[in-house]
């Protein structure tokens, strides 16, 4: 159904999609169009007036090319194709008349104000501005919001874009915010005062064209200029969505989105942008040695040699944490191996089958949420455990999907049909499925956690057969496929693996409890449970100071860049396991990241295939008995779900604002 | 007070006073009193004129805010005959520090002989 149609812009014919806006169309002949409240992901207001265009042949005005259609545009007398000026004079006068009514009432505190230097407004002024005033009236002020711990507002700046608003109600499908008034006394609000109630709230401030809505945990530390930019993927949930990590020196600070259509789109979640705090605290920056009941401070030669010492001849278990690179879990697996021991990585127990990539990955990717039409979400929340695959999903719902939840009931900002709370419910919709068109099964790990788990997971393999749809398995830790990947499991699961074990080397678990008697190795960046227990811990890298691969929970395996350096003696996690292997008389065979690379894709090729889905072919489980009971949920708090965010005093602040607001619902609802 | 000095006072003003000052004030000084540093004070017989030498140093913060008064004609006599009424809290004047060693410097400036110790992250510790 293309619709194409000819049109000039500056002189340049192009042929485009009559449903594109003129802005898009320009966009095609590389011609950028100033705006503030156009966003390619959100709906058009085509209130700002800055994108204002001149159609030859149309009315004697100047059109909003962000609301206006190329199939709008009437042909000349003879047919020729309509002519859109985006630098005449006209044009020019045009957004400057614009800005001019914008910069009326927007204060000059661009001195003061986080946004400059990273400011449309500041930018779009100096194309547009004219050089002085010719207001002499007052200038209004607008009262500040609360919008809670996150977003930090100063209204007075607002230009009313809408574009907050739009996001709000849109993509994170909150109802709080909105525009009261008319004309001058047109305000952005948020309803009854109420602070924002969403765990995507951030992507506001990135929005927001102006200074009205910036970042309070960053609020003066720093100017864009000054920071160094790393590209980097983020590991807070297994999305693996692509951000921009900001540092000055080593700190971290601040963390903002990058456009991947496939995975995130260009928003994440608030853990993912505000966890930086957490690098800063409870660091791990030394390593220790347990004498007679008591962590003491020791040099990296005499750790390396306690561990070397505590492992040999003794039953090795390797553990591999939620954070850790492909690159970390390989080493890991080699070595213990070497060792004669056995690693682990499903340490919450869940049941996903080692070698099955389509039962431990899927087969659907990530962008397969937009085309479908009836989703099934499995024992998952995925507002809980990865907010912006749920905003993909709201979106769908948008476009006319049917989603329809099994497990704990929830509000998942859209409708979602809640079929009922467990297996049950599921051997129910397997025994009725037929042949739908798109269909999408995502199965979270609340479902297959339990013993039974493998043949839930078999289950909904054979329910994604009946549809004749695709299945995503939706993991919460950022490191999981990826070990999976590599292959650092033992038959049997995490039981088999600590059953009998005298050691055991914990690579950054900290959510489990490790059997006593045991003698634990922690190798971690924080200070959290883990490093409690630890006989012997060995400081190190957190995700924004090494190098990494992570392959998220579509099978996606992507490059993590280092942005900082590890704090104190801390080290990166492969280059630990190296040291120690030389210590311990087996030295793996690599001594650079790279090596490790090139002995890492090897064995498994398809981790080459960087920013790629690979397709994995379809090998359904054997369909066994479960047992009737319901799903849990493997997210129970979203704000503190790894070491850095528990390590975090503004992730600490937000899951217990967010128990309040659960324990206090208003009463009329 | 060799000659050399003398040559340097002939070109210089921040080496003791000048020698024009030294000659005027042989000239027309009247010596009125001296404060606690040795800065010594002037004035001319129809107290038209009231001026300073400096003992050391001729850093006009030296002077006290009593002698400061008297030198730019707030008050008529010198504080050392009619005292100024102090407060037990005032603290002893001092002249200003600014661009010498002993400026101040905040706790964690650079210029303090010993920073204060300062992280970019707060280390675990097993207790």
């Amino acid at each position: 159904m293309s619709d194409l149609r000819k049109i000039i812009i500056d002189d340049q014919e192009i042929e485009v999609d009559g449903a594109m806006t003129l802005i898009q169309a320009c966009e095609q002949v590389q011609t950028e169009v100033p705006r503030f409240c156009y966003h390619e992901r959100l709906s058009i207001a085509g209130n700002c007036r800055m994108c204002l265009v001149e159609v030859v042949g149309g009315p004697p005005k100047p059109a909003a090319s962000c609301a206006m259609q190329v199939r709008d545009l009437r042909p000349g007398p003879n047919g020729e194709p309509p002519v859109v000026k985006t630098n005449s004079p006209m044009v020019k006068k045009a957004r400057e008349g614009v800005m001019e009514f914008m910069l009326i009432n927007h204060p000059l505190d661009c001195p003061i104000c986080d946004q400059g230097g990273e400011c449309d407004l500041q930018d779009q002024a100096m194309a547009y501005g004219i050089s002085e005033t010719r207001f002499t009236e007052g200038k209004r002020a607008v009262d500040d919001l609360n919008l809670g711990p996150l977003v930090s507002t100063a209204m007075t700046r607002c230009i009313s874009c809408t574009r907050c608003v739009r996001f709000t109600t849109e993509v994170a499908g909150i109802t709080q915010m909105g525009q009261t008034g008319r004309g001058e006394d047109a305000e952005i609000t948020s309803y009854l005062n109420q602070t924002l109630d969403s765990n995507l709230q951030g992507n506001i401030i990135d929005l927001c064209p102006v200074g009205a809505l910036t970042s309070k945990p960053y609020a003066f530390t720093a100017r864009p200029w000054e920071l160094s930019k790393t590209e980097s993927i983020d590991v807070m949930d297994a999305l693996g969505s692509n951000i921009r990590i900001d540092t000055k020196g080593r700190e971290v600070m601040r963390i903002v989105p990058r456009n991947h259509d496939g995975v995130n789109e260009e928003w994440i979640s608030d853990k993912t942008r505000f966890n930086w705090d957490g690098l800063r605290r409870q660091r791990l920056d030394k390593p220790y040695i347990r004498e007679n009941g008591r962590l003491r401070p020791a040099s990296w030669p005499e750790a390396l040699a306690a561990a070397a010492t505590a492992m040999d001849g003794k039953k090795v278990a390797g553990l591999v944490g939620d954070l850790a690179p492909v690159e970390a879990a390989f080493a890991l697996k080699q070595f213990v191996e070497g060792q004669g021991g056995s690693v682990e990585c499903r340490v919450d127990g869940a049941k996903l089958p080692a070698g099955n990539r389509s039962a431990y990955v899927g087969t659907a990717s990530v962008e397969d949420i937009d085309n479908a039409k009836v989703i099934y979400l499995i024992g998952t929340n995925p507002r809980d455990e990865a907010p912006v695959l749920n905003a993909r999903i709201r979106k769908a719902w948008l476009n006319g999907a049917d989603v329809k939840l099994i497990g704990v009931a929830a509000d998942l900002t859209y409708d979602a049909e809640h079929l009922g709370p467990g297996r049950a419910t599921v051997e129910k919709v397997l025994s009725d499925a037929s042949e739908a068109e798109n269909a999408l099964v995502i199965i979270g790990q609340g479902a297959i956690c339990d013993d039974d788990g493998e043949a839930v997971l078999g289950k909904a393999m054979a329910l994604t057969e009946a549809l004749g749809g695709k299945m995503l398995v939706l993991h919460t830790a950022a490191g999981r496929v990826g070990a999976m990947d590599a292959g650092a499991v033992t038959g049997g699961g995490i039981n088999a693996a600590l059953d009998g074990a005298e050691v055991i080397y914990n690579l950054g678990a900290d959510e489990i409890d490790m059997p006593d008697g045991a003698f634990v190795i922690y190798q971690g960046s924080h200070g959290d449970r883990g490093a409690h227990r630890a006989d012997i811990i060995l400081p190190a890298a957190a995700f924004p100071e090494e190098n990494g691969l992570f392959v998220n929970t579509e099978g996606r395996p992507q490059l993590a860049q280092r942005a900082s350096f590890p704090p104190g003696e801390a080290k990166e996690n492969w280059a630990i396991l190296r040291a120690l292997s030389a210590q311990a008389g087996a030295a793996l065979g690599y001594d650079t990241l790279a090596q490790l690379r090139q002995a890492l894709i090897a064995e498994v090729p398809h981790l080459a295939q960087i920013d790629q889905v690979v397709e994995n072919e379809w090998q359904a489980l054997p369909v066994m008995p479960i047992e009737m009971a319901k799903f849990g949920l493997a997210v129970t708090d979203f704000y503190l779900t790894n070491p850095i965010t528990r390590a975090s005093a503004l992730m600490a602040e937000l899951s217990a604002n967010a128990k309040a607001r659960m324990a206090t619902k208003v009463a009329a609802e | 007070m060799g000659i050399l000095n003398t040559m340097l006072r002939a070109v210089t003003w921040w080496n003791g006073q000048t020698l024009n000052t030294q000659f005027y004030t042989w000239r027309k000084g009247v010596k009125v009193g001296e404060d606690e540093q040795g800065n010594v004070f002037y004035t001319t017989r129809d107290g038209k004129r009231r001026w300073v030498t400096f003992n050391g140093e001729p850093e006009a913060s030296r002077i006290s805010p009593d002698w400061h008064g008297w030198l730019h004609g707030t008050w008529e006599n010198t504080p050392d005959k009619e005292p100024l009424a102090h407060k037990s809290w005032q603290k002893p004047h001092q002249e200003n520090l600014t661009g010498s060693a002993l400026a101040y410097a905040p706790a964690g400036s650079m210029r303090q002989a010993q920073p204060a110790d300062r992280r970019d992250y707060e280390a675990w510790s097993p207790e």
